[in-house]
């Protein structure tokens, strides 16, 4: 659906920072903290990525995959979705609507490699009875839009299209899905954000070109901040950290 | 968002009625929205059974129409789990244009047509305008509500176009449907194939039957080229190139004007610029609907003054040997078209067990008619959402071999670059 983000449901299911940043009651009682729920989030995020390398789909997928977990989880717990499930299943689902359809024995194969805990160990049969709760939960709504498309036409328009930047904000794109930033932002606005770390980072002056869009610099520039927010703490994101978080959910049923 | 708590959402606020018929990926049957009232269409989407989870075919089609929202486009208006299927709740369509078109009892005027080819292409200008080709047009695809609203049904094989180099499948549409660029095998192609298939429903509206009924690809063309003269290099100046693209020997054109007399001038013209060969300078949906054929006299009749098949209140009543064809006691129209499971407009006195054998007589009749649909076979990819579950047989379906390949393409996608 490549033409028209403003009438399309993404646009209508975006959301206000303070709903995405929810944690819901029962994920509260089990002392889930609203970072834990980010760090949870963000190593999921990572976790379809590393899959998606080995069952080699395209980065489109992992896109809409990670879309599907976040906003899952502005309607349902991780104490009764597991997130070790919900993970490899948005893939899967992702890999049907983006027309790339990926075998879920494959993605079981792939899912014992990576990891030999017991606590990831899923079969068939559970991805596919989450494929279905996951669709309910997402209220069937399985178009989503990226960045992708908009930053190479960005990118040309700007005379910024040669290729260490298209790498660099191409980079800074993936990064963004580590963050909730596609629940709450047009993806235009998204694009434009990493356009302007990347330039930055680079030296390149865009104060004109930046000048001359029609868009809310305002709202480029927060984006952009957090963004960067996200780089420097990224640090503290440890393996630790994120195992102390996990081992608050319940084991599974 | 803003819609009613799915969770609590089960079978009982729909009361199930009769089977409608039965589909690539499930049943199809009527039941009534006791929170609403009204009537409306389910189809079951097995996954139980599936090693693959749920039915790509049926994911793309929840996919569009979740992000369709159009008069001439069929209306999905819930899906929920139940017992371990996928149920997709549709607004209840009585009857389909292909079931007009066969119906000789029924006569169409120069304007009832212009309605029933306006709602199409309305329909599809809006596929079109939101990048999503449909590319399964046949009139029976093309669903008629109770106020004579036409809608487009079936986007199991619809897809997102618009990425410039994008690679897609030829092996799209029932044959007799498909466009010339389509029967040279090209992989690029864009909303003229939509265009095409109009086009032949279009001159079945005229001809009161299917155009161009080609018995294979090879034939397919041949009738093409029987009807419009082979192209010259400078009406289609591709052509050459397309994968697929051989040799035919030279054929005139037919005395086409002649064969649509019943066709005003007007009406002609429109139908020759959708028959364009070259998909480049073939008129665009939203060209057709600026056409002055839709503004001449007659106008286009009101949806709801449109003439369709009487309801047959006979036919699908309690007994369910009703439902065979050579029993039914009035049989008025044409064999073939007896064959399609009519429903009832009137309220059914049935129960489940009922239900149950209605559908197992459905299969009966598939299979004493040794119809290739049947279950044993692959089941075809063009899935049929239309409520009528068989299908004259005749009728080019895509078939197994098609459908392997449309998987294979399907699956080679992901290597193409964003």
């Amino acid at each position: 659906m490549a033409s028209n983000f403003w009438t399309s449901s993404h646009y209508e299911q975006l959301l206000e920072q303070e709903e995405v940043d929810v944690v819901l009651p029962l994920d509260k009682e089990k002392g889930i903290t609203l970072e834990d729920f980010k760090l949870i989030k963000m190593h999921m995020a990572n976790y379809i990525s590393k899959l998606a390398q080995q069952v080699k789909v395209r980065q489109r997928v992992v896109a809409t995959a990670v879309t599907y977990m976040r906003r899952v989880y502005t309607r349902k717990t991780m104490s009764e979705y597991d997130p070790r499930l919900v993970a490899p299943t948005c893939l899967y689902l992702a890999s049907k609507a983006e027309e790339s359809t990926v075998q879920a024995k494959l993605l079981v194969f792939y899912i014992r490699k990576l990891y030999s805990d017991e606590k990831y160990r899923y079969e068939i049969k559970d991805i596919l009875e989450m494929e279905m709760k996951i669709l309910e939960a997402l209220n069937y709504y399985l178009v989503i839009y990226h960045p992708y498309r908009s930053l190479s036409q960005l990118l040309q328009d700007a005379g910024l299209n040669e290729i260490n930047m298209t790498q660099q904000t191409w980079g800074i794109v993936n990064d963004t899905y580590k963050m909730d930033l596609a629940l709450v932002h047009p993806p235009h606005l998204i694009a434009l954000a990493c356009i302007y770390i990347a330039s930055v980072l680079r030296d390149k002056d865009t104060t004109a070109w930046f000048e001359e869009l029609r868009v809310d610099m305002n709202v480029v520039k927060n984006i952009s901040m957090e963004i960067l927010d996200f780089y420097e703490n990224h640090k503290m994101h440890s393996e630790e950290r994120f195992n102390a978080a996990l081992s608050k959910l319940p084991a599974r049923a | 968002m803003g819609e009613v708590d799915t969770s609590k959402k089960v079978a009982d606020r729909y009361l199930k009625r009769e089977v409608l018929g039965e589909g690539t990926y499930g049943v199809v049957y009527k039941a009534i929205d006791t929170q609403t009232g009204q009537t409306v269409a389910i189809k079951k989407i097995r996954v139980g059974k599936q090693k693959e989870g749920v039915n790509v075919t049926a994911l793309r089609e929840i996919k569009l129409l979740k992000e369709l929202k159009d008069p001439n486009i069929i209306e999905l208006t819930d899906a929920f789990p139940h017992k371990g299927n996928l149920h997709l709740v549709f607004e209840f369509m009585e009857t389909d244009l292909e079931a007009v078109i066969r119906n000789h009892n029924i006569v169409l005027s120069p304007a009832d047509i212009k309605s029933y080819i306006q709602m199409t292409l309305k329909g599809l200008a809006f596929c079109h305008k939101k990048w999503v080709l449909h590319r399964d047009m046949k009139p029976n695809n093309l669903l008629i509500g109770p106020n004579g609203q036409l809608k487009l049904a079936d986007f199991g094989l619809a897809r997102v176009f618009g990425s410039p180099d994008r690679r897609f499948t030829h092996q799209v549409f029932a044959r007799w449907y498909r466009a010339p660029e389509l029967l040279f095998g090209t992989k690029q192609y864009g909303p003229g194939v939509d265009v095409w298939a109009a086009a032949c429903i279009f001159a079945e509206l005229l001809l009161r039957q299917p155009f161009l009924q080609g018995t294979s690809d090879i034939d397919q063309l041949g009738k093409i080229f029987a009807a419009f003269g082979t192209p010259t290099p400078s009406q289609w100046p591709d052509m050459v190139y397309l994968p697929d693209y051989v040799e035919y020997q030279y054929a005139p054109p037919s005395a086409l004007r002649k064969k649509f007399s019943m066709a005003s001038d007007d009406a002609f013209d429109l139908l020759s610029k959708m028959f364009t060969y070259d998909p480049k300078a073939r008129i665009s949906v939203q060209q057709a609907l600026e056409h002055r054929y839709f503004t001449s006299a007659p106008l286009p009749t009101d949806p709801d003054k449109l003439p369709r098949p009487a309801p047959k209140r006979e036919s699908v009543n309690s007994k369910a040997s009703d439902f065979n064809p050579n029993e039914a006691p009035t049989v008025l129209s044409p064999p073939r078209k007896s064959r399609r499971v009519m429903p009832e407009r009137g309220s059914f006195e049935g129960n489940a067990s009922q239900v149950d054998k209605v559908d197992d007589h459905i299969g009966d009749i598939r299979l004493a008619a040794g119809e290739s649909t049947s279950r044993n076979e692959p089941a075809p990819m063009s899935v049929d959402f239309s409520i009528f579950g068989a299908k004259p047989p005749n009728r080019p379906t895509i078939n197994s071999a098609d459908r392997t390949h449309l998987k294979r393409k399907l699956e080679l996608d992901f290597q193409q670059p964003e």
